[in-house]
């Protein structure tokens, strides 16, 4: 017994769940559910389906390279039963998972940094750009020529009592 | 993004019965059945067949890329002309998806990039212009 992955969105296919279309060339193909088959006699690529994980895979929007994701393999080589062996298994692939997940969480924050530092520069740039939406461009002239005006004045003043 | 291209406008006859086209009954060739078409020797027997008078053209016209074969060499180029087959050739320069890759993609082994393929339209020979008169009496 053996937990298959689908064709489609590689999801787990459990025994007793999904079917299994047998190409004519004796290829087969197992699928999860009927939406994963229906999408695959549509004739579409999964790379190209959002939903899938190969497309999650191979646009880079899940951690591709990772040695967390070497340990689940297909073994066809039968292991005898041994109780120690089975209990140091089952508690390693525990810790293995904690370990995935974790770097799995870390990339996906990582790769969503940039955006938010895009957004930043983008938001900069917009106020840059219409700084005049903010504040007018002739805002708070009058009063500074205003008071320019009172600072000459007084200047003359003082240069005329000194002429005197 | 999904949506395949090939149905239409809503109102088009096609669209009325998509569900039949999907029948196992009615299954086209798969593109990774296309790509193992395309290596050179079953590439060559592909497209020199023997004269068979229940397919199209006696299968003497064979598309490699769409899988379909022709009445004569004209339709045949024209078809390559054709955005259909413009498409296929696009399509088919991924490499074909595997049950591997699936699996890669589950989180068994590290996810490994698909290749580019270069995919060309299959040479046409000049001379069968001149051949079909000759094929012509045998018919």
């Amino acid at each position: 017994m053996r937990i298959e992955k689908c064709y489609f969105c590689s999801g787990p296919v459990y025994p007793g769940h999904g079917m299994m279309f047998v190409r004519n060339d004796c290829k087969s193909f197992r699928f999860c559910r009927s939406k994963c088959h229906k999408n695959f006699k549509k004739k579409r690529n999964p790379r190209k389906t959002r939903w899938t994980k190969a497309f999650r895979k191979s646009s880079g929007k899940e951690l591709t390279v990772d040695n967390a994701l070497e340990f689940e393999k297909r073994r066809n080589i039968p292991v005898k039963y041994n109780r120690k062996l089975w209990d140091k298994t089952v508690e390693a692939m525990k810790k293995v998972e904690v370990i995935k997940y974790k770097r799995q969480a870390r990339f996906i924050m990582n790769r969503l940094k940039k955006g938010k530092q895009l957004e930043k520069e983008e938001a900069i740039n917009e106020v840059k750009k219409n700084i005049h939406l903010i504040k007018a461009p002739h805002a708070g002239k009058a009063k500074q020529m205003e008071e320019k005006m009172v600072q000459k004045l007084q200047e003359d003043v003082v240069m005329g009592d000194v002429d005197v | 993004m999904g949506k395949s291209c090939s149905y239409g406008s809503h109102k088009s006859d096609k669209k009325k019965h998509i569900a039949k086209t999907w029948k196992t009954k009615r299954k086209t060739k798969d593109l990774d059945q296309i790509h193992s078409d395309m290596k050179p020797e079953t590439a060559a027997q592909l497209l020199k067949q023997e004269v068979d008078f229940d397919v199209t053209g006696c299968a003497q016209h064979y598309c490699l890329h769409c899988a379909r074969y022709f009445v004569d060499m004209r339709s045949l180029k024209e078809h390559f002309r054709t955005k259909l087959h413009k498409k296929r050739l696009k399509k088919l320069r991924d490499e074909p998806y595997t049950q591997a890759e699936a699996d890669r993609a589950a989180g068994m082994g590290s996810y490994i990039p698909h290749k580019k393929v270069e995919v060309k339209t299959q040479p046409v020979e000049e001379d069968m212009d001149e051949e079909p008169p000759t094929l012509n009496p045998v018919t």
